[in-house]
């Protein structure tokens, strides 16, 4: 690995880089709340803080950058594979350093969101990222938000060093089932992808025991009211003994439902994956902001998927979130469209539209399992494996359930509430709260914030719907699609048109 | 009616609320009406009084907030005085059921006054969360950061407490240009605010100017991570309104902008 052009200026740099990078979604600066305090820099929100949004509309929250583009790997779908020929750089510890301070002191960022190419060997890569991590932490006192990538096949040492800088640590999972992974990326194997975040959610679990809270990460309000959802207890989450380890990761049932169809050996081995061990990591603590050591990865871990690219269902992808979600504790999992950048015969040709409603379907959904309180089953089949490009899932679920509705808003529970589309859980909250001081009548419920022109067909309030409306699958779809269309225009068109003007198009002034 | 109006500032508006509540105990609630100036309409049938500031009767008027109602009622109380509409008689109707009802008056959601009170919460709250996100400080040599910025609601202290713990050991300014007045914090200090004359003000907006490489750096960051496959301007327009474009270094000079 050598430079072609040596001396690149910081500014050609930061943009090759950050080109590079782009293709990552999570940028995210959510999950941990830390107080600043003197001498150092920074603090961080638990709601996250996004400080730009780019020309696609995609937050800007995190100073998102590789370390290096160079990278020894070959994944198909990937823009730096090693057989394409790109602008290749890599930025120092120092240089990195210096960028997230003095764009953090501005106010453009909220952090610094660190992946890498692989440089040589994963673990060569990631002392190099620790390196720049210990740095910002130590010597600059940043106390602001870091996520950082985890390359695959990095030792646990490094990956124990990355969770004690960082507020948030992911590894790509990039497709969601062995055989694609094989043939899209050959260099990785599932096992270097699940291994790794095994031992990152039991530490993670550990390390918050130690710190005498739960060891589960915090979940939205809701949820303790929701039997039904994905983090009740006896659900198929997390499952461990006494002394917190993970005894059943429920890895075996992913591996036989989903994500490993081919080769059950291939990932239930990481049963007992073990957990990372920080007691090696003392030292760090001289780095720290504070004299006692940090906590692992305070806002938890999370992943990504690219949609698209294989020829995966949204139900086996929706079902390996869930399975995601419950047996790695992940905060969150991301889903990135895929854009054809590389021509290869074992991906969609380069003139195929991103399908982007397809991903902010299966977002939708994800919101539904983390704040709704649905299980993957409920949305999805076999029979019915794909969603329904008309309708949101929450929609579609509740006119496939028309003999539960309408519901009386006074009376139903929180989490019949919640299923009503339009209603969500600020408004269902609120309606709990306002109904046990006074009827509510619907012009009340559209200044809680309830979205009327989906609600009305599926609440009565005070004994009566808002328009007479005939309880029909038929009828309701069909306005419920009228009032979708407009949404999924715009997801899918992203192309402007617009009327033209003298001013702008002709120079008049 | 008796109509009481005043400054549009936290202690005044207390004061109003204190001396109206004190004529209401005789007249009843329903003859009082309060209004932040300037009136615009004068009603001849109307009495109108002008109330100054008083810090005694805003410390009661505070204490009692907090220990009849909680203080959550007084969060609601605060956050409505700096919506930038006149929201005076809607608090004054809230701590009318407030008193009556006790800490639970902020959920009473189907009371008219209470879920006007909830929505300026909640868009003063945005507000102030919008300034925490796109705020930008321009570095003058790395040993002051100036910020300037035009909000609607008079928000910038509540962003200035935000800074002041993320960097606690810097000097920075946040200047409302519209309201005229600073927040200062000095290095390992206590922030103040102050007012500014229109000479003080122009010399400061001469710091958006300031050359400084690292708004070069920024912009193109910027324009980089943008993947051109998903342009999508009307998406970017919802997250990111274009009234608080203004003082955002990536946009600035017509920059990025997409209009159609």
């Amino acid at each position: 690995m050598f430079e072609l052009q040596a001396g690149l200026s910081v500014q050609e740099k930061l943009h090759i880089l950050a080109d590079a990078a782009k293709y990552d979604v999570a940028c995210t600066s959510s999950g941990v709340d830390r107080k600043g305090g003197k001498g150092m820099l920074g603090n961080a929100r638990a709601c996250g803080i996004c400080h730009s949004f780019a020309a696609d509309g995609r937050c800007i929250s995190l100073l998102k950058i590789l370390m290096t583009n160079h990278c020894v790997y070959d994944c198909r779908y990937c823009i730096n594979r090693v057989s394409n020929d790109v602008p290749r750089a890599t930025f120092t510890p120092e240089e990195i350093c210096e960028l997230t301070i003095e764009f953090y002191k501005r106010n453009y960022i909220e952090g610094l969101f660190l992946s890498s190419g692989v440089l040589k060997n994963p673990t060569y890569t990631m002392e190099k990222m620790c390196e720049a991590l210990a740095l910002l932490r130590g010597k600059y006192q940043f106390n602001g938000y870091i996520h950082v990538k985890t390359i695959p096949g990095a030792s646990d040492e490094l990956l124990a060093m990355a969770g004690l800088f960082a507020d948030r640590i992911s590894v790509n999972l990039e497709l969601p089932t062995e055989a694609s992974l094989k043939k899209l990326a050959p260099n990785k194997s599932f096992q270097s992808i699940i291994n790794p975040m095994a031992k990152v959610s039991n530490t993670i679990a550990e390390n918050r025991l130690a710190l005498g809270k739960s060891a589960h990460m915090e979940r939205s309000w809701g949820n303790q009211y929701l039997r039904g959802s994905i983090f009740a207890v006896g659900n198929g989450g997390i499952e461990r003994d006494d002394n917190d380890k993970i005894v059943k990761n429920h890895l075996s049932d992913v591996s036989e439902n989903n994500i490993s169809n081919t080769d059950k050996n291939g990932i239930v081995t990481s049963d007992n994956s073990g957990v990372l061990d920080l007691s090696g990591m003392k030292e760090l603590s001289m780095y720290g902001s504070t004299n006692h050591i940090r906590q692992f990865a305070p806002a938890g871990q999370s992943t990504q998927m690219i949609i698209g690219a294989s020829g995966e269902s949204d139900y086996t992808l929706l079902q390996t979130t869930q399975k995601l979600y419950q047996s790695f504790d992940l905060k969150r999992v991301f889903y990135s469209a895929y854009i054809p950048i590389n021509e290869d015969s074992a991906l969609p040709s380069l003139d195929t539209a991103p399908p982007l409603l397809r991903e902010h379907r299966l977002y939708q959904a994800d919101w539904l399992l983390r704040f709704y309180g649905f299980q993957a089953d409920e949305l999805l089949s076999e029979d019915k494996p794909d969603f329904n490009v008309q309708l949101d899932p929450k929609c579609d679920w509740a006119l496939r359930h028309l003999d539960i509705f309408p519901i009386e808003v006074q009376t139903a529970s929180y989490d019949m509430i919640l299923r009503v589309p339009g209603i969500g859980p600020r408004s269902a909250k609120r309606i709990m709260q306002a109904r046990r001081y006074g009827s509510l009548n619907y012009d009340s419920l559209k200044k809680m914030g309830v979205v009327l022109k989906r609600a009305h067909y599926f609440i009565t309030c005070g004994g009566h719907m808002m328009f007479k409306t005939p309880i029909e699958e038929n009828y309701i779809t069909r306005q419920l699609t009228a009032v979708n269309a407009k949404e999924n225009w715009q997801v899918t068109h992203t192309e402007q048109y617009r009327q033209m003007s003298l001013f702008d198009d002709f120079g008049v002034s | 009616m008796r109509v009481f109006t005043c400054k549009n500032r936290f202690e005044d508006m207390m004061t109003c609320i204190y001396d109206a509540w004190e004529y209401a105990l005789k007249h009843g609630h329903g003859n009082v009406k309060l209004m932040r100036e300037p009136v615009i309409q004068y009603s001849f049938a109307d009495e109108y009084v002008h109330i100054e500031a008083d810090e005694e009767k805003t410390k009661k008027v505070v204490r009692s907030i907090i220990r009849s109602i909680s203080y959550g009622a007084y969060i609601y109380v605060y956050y409505a005085t700096l919506y930038y509409e006149d929201t005076l008689d809607d608090i004054y109707r809230f701590l009318n059921i407030g008193f009556r009802e006790g800490a639970k008056v902020t959920t009473m959601l189907t009371e008219p006054s209470v879920i006007r009170m909830m929505e300026y919460k909640r868009k003063v709250g945005n507000e102030i969360h919008y300034s925490r996100e796109f705020i930008r400080f321009n570095s003058i040599d790395n040993k002051v950061y100036v910020c300037h910025w035009e909000p609607k609601c008079d928000i910038i202290y509540m962003a200035a407490t935000h800074f002041a713990d993320r960097m606690p050991s810097e000097h920075f300014m946040i200047i409302d240009d519209n309201r005229k007045y600073a927040v200062i914090h000095p290095a390992d200090g206590e922030m103040y605010l102050t007012d500014l004359s229109e000479e003080e003000l122009l010399r400061l907006k001469q710091t958006e100017q300031y050359a400084d490489e690292y708004r070069n750096l920024w912009s193109t960051f910027f324009e980089t991570i943008g993947i051109k496959q998903r342009e999508n301007a009307k998406c970017q327009r919802n997250m990111f309104p274009i009234w608080m474009r203004k003082h955002a270094v990536e946009f600035m000079d017509g920059k990025n902008e997409k209009m159609k």
